[in-house]
């Protein structure tokens, strides 16, 4: 693709992310459009940490704290949303900041296994804490960031906007100096050490973005629910974030957010059949993993590949997923 | 402090600290049958799997349904149950599993969707509410001040028959040596003329024998619910890690060990702190011992 090329396609897409709210006046459009925005942020956050070579299975347990951090600082403290947000994405980034350097010294299944257990960890402590954050019961009534936004219209457009914030700091550090020493670091972490990369530094770097994007996710999708409670945080979202990692291809952002959009979609073409959905999505997740590890982006490029293919053209690499040890 | 000690006063009483050992053996025991099946799987075939709980669940299931629909009595619908859930695991074993031996990081992910898939399937079959297999027994034992449930004594004696059963298996069996083999090293027992497809399915049908006792037992002394497997899969996870993955005596000790902390410290301090307990335990290991108290480290 030329530079010109490339231009042209950016200009068209962020024309219709801008216009499209205005062709329809179907609230529940612009619903699933916030909720697409929203979930793109956690799963590009979640894409940085899988190239690094981890599979993390708390990310939500970030996002609770994103979320909590918030919530309490606007209710209780009275303050502005402006200061809860950045109260609850440093939230996340300190926890981040804590655990990091601890557990991202492990690999492969020990992370997977470490993180699994440190989410519901953080789920048990926000139900017992019942005098902090409510309990099971949780939290109702959070106000939103401004009168203004309880248009769900406007919503997406705040949604939008921290959407390609996040995505977009997401593939400055991917397309970076940085972000190819990341790329070594999940090929060979011995080998990028002895290059000259200072792993763990990089890693817990990484780390501590992605998590506080994860917590201003969180942030952003407690004040647009107005309700908080544990189970926005179990196992299963941080799960989902993985799925759609997983479905549209662990080997590029764009895998991440075609990931995003078809699992938010989804959902909401199967309204009313939740327990079908989540067999659907438990069956997509096995047969990816079985036959396509590299996802959608991977069977694109092989249709892709099929279509324009000279006779003696091979095919393309395997993308492989990151983790495996 | 005087709180702390007078809780742990508790235990001094001999009601109590029957109780407590009682329990403490019979979840000991249990743990130990869901984190064996679970480390054999990951010894042989390197697959993570994540949706060892769920047939547990099934194993409930099927006993619940022996015993209680079809009016059988608890000492057949036990190993009925167990054997059918586990023959029938041969299907999945076939559709699912043997696309992911030997494929570690594709098996975990995988296999969290497998896991999705029976528990929801579950939820469609039987729905979310409660229900109670009957006791085996109502009576009960008194040992001086010591009172024991003879169903919890049932639930013991079984859960230990099993594990000696599995023991002399793995132990003394052509089948067990096999797998012993495989473990340590696939390729070279290959070479060795071991029929590695048998062994792995020979492995994997014991695994799911051994999760739907589990599950059965658990049911007994619980409830059944299509969301039973969720404990036990966490469970066998810290079992794992505690003992070191793929370590069939590191499973039996840290089996034993999660269960009398949960039971010790669960009666002094509630359910909430052993658990925070056994989390806290299991992760401070992962980062100085990743591979457990008796497992060996990789490379």
């Amino acid at each position: 693709m030329t530079q010109a090329t490339r231009i042209t396609w950016g200009v068209l897409a962020a024309v219709v992310l801008v216009v499209w709210p205005w062709l329809t006046d179907d609230r529940f459009l612009h619903h699933v459009g916030v909720l697409i925005m929203l979930t793109a942020i956690g799963a590009s956050s979640l894409h940085l940490i899988i190239r690094t070579g981890h599979v993390s299975l708390c990310h939500a347990a970030f996002m609770a704290f994103g979320a909590y951090g918030s919530v309490l600082t606007v209710m209780s403290l009275g303050l502005p949303f402006p200061i809860g947000l950045l109260v609850g994405t440093g939230a996340a980034a300190l926890l981040a900041a804590t655990i990091g350097p601890i557990v991202l010294r492990l690999t492969g299944k020990y992370f997977v296994l470490i993180t699994f257990l440190f989410g519901e960890v953080v789920r048990m402590a926000i139900v017992e804490n019942v005098a902090l954050t409510g309990g099971s019961n949780g939290i109702f009534n959070v106000p939103p960031p401004h009168p203004i936004f309880l248009d769900t219209r406007a919503y997406y457009y705040l949604a939008l906007a921290f959407a390609v914030f996040a995505v977009g700091l997401c593939a400055r550090i991917l397309g970076s100096e940085f972000g190819r020493a990341m790329n070594a670091i999940r090929d060979g972490e011995r080998l990028a050490e002895c290059s000259g990369v200072p792993v763990i530094r990089f890693k817990v770097i990484v780390f501590i973005i992605a998590c506080a994007l994860a917590g201003m996710q969180g942030s952003l999708m407690a004040h647009y629910n107005k309700v908080l409670s544990p189970e926005n945080f179990s196992g299963i979202i941080s799960l989902n974030l993985v799925v759609m990692n997983v479905i549209g291809g662990m080997s590029s952002l764009w895998g991440a957010l075609i990931g995003a959009v078809f699992m938010v979609m989804l959902p909401e073409l199967l309204r009313g059949y939740v327990n079908i959905q989540h067999i659907i999505f438990g069956a997509i997740l096995f047969a990816t993993m079985a036959f396509m590890p590299g996802g959608i982006i991977e069977a694109a490029r092989r249709v892709k590949a099929l279509l324009s293919a000279k006779p003696d053209a091979s095919a393309p690499p395997l993308a492989r997923a990151g983790a495996a040890e | 402090m005087l709180e702390f000690l007078s809780r742990l006063e508790i235990l001094l009483n001999p009601t109590v600290l029957g109780q407590v050992i009682v329990n403490g053996i019979s979840l000991s025991a249990i743990y130990i049958l869901v984190a064996l099946g679970f480390t054999l799987l990951f010894g042989i075939m390197r697959v993570v799997n994540f949706a060892h709980g769920e047939f547990a669940m099934l194993g409930a299931f099927a006993f619940y349904h022996l015993t209680k629909d079809l009016n059988w009595p608890w000492m057949i619908a036990l190993p009925a149950g167990v054997i059918g859930v586990a023959a029938a695991s041969l299907v999945l074993e076939w559709l699912v599993f043997r696309w992911f031996y030997q494929r570690m990081f594709e098996s975990m992910i995988g296999l969290l969707g497998l896991n999705m898939m029976l528990i929801y399937g579950g939820v469609l079959l039987w729905d979310t509410h409660e229900r109670n297999i009957p006791a085996a027994s109502q009576e009960v034992l008194m040992v001086g001040d010591i009172i024991i449930p003879i169903d919890r004594l049932i639930v013991v004696v079984i859960a230990l028959a099993a594990l000696s059963a599995f023991y002399l298996f793995i132990r003394h069996t052509r089948a067990g040596l096999a797998m012993r083999a495989a473990a340590q090293d696939v390729e070279t027992a290959e070479t060795q003329g071991v029929d590695t497809r048998y062994i792995y399915k020979v492995a994997f049908f014991v695994a799911i024998l051994l999760a739907a006792l589990a599950g059965s037992l658990w049911g007994q002394i619980y409830a059944v619910s299509p969301h039973l497997g969720e404990r036990p899969l966490m469970m066998a996870f810290i079992v794992v890690i505690l003992g070191g993955m793929g370590s069939i005596p590191g499973a039996a000790l840290g089996g034993a060990l999660l269960g009398f902390t949960e039971s010790i410290v669960g009666t002094a301090f509630g359910a909430a702190a052993s658990a925070f307990l056994s989390f806290g335990v299991v992760i401070v290991l992962l980062v100085f011992r990743p591979w457990g108290i008796l497992g060996t480290p990789e490379n």
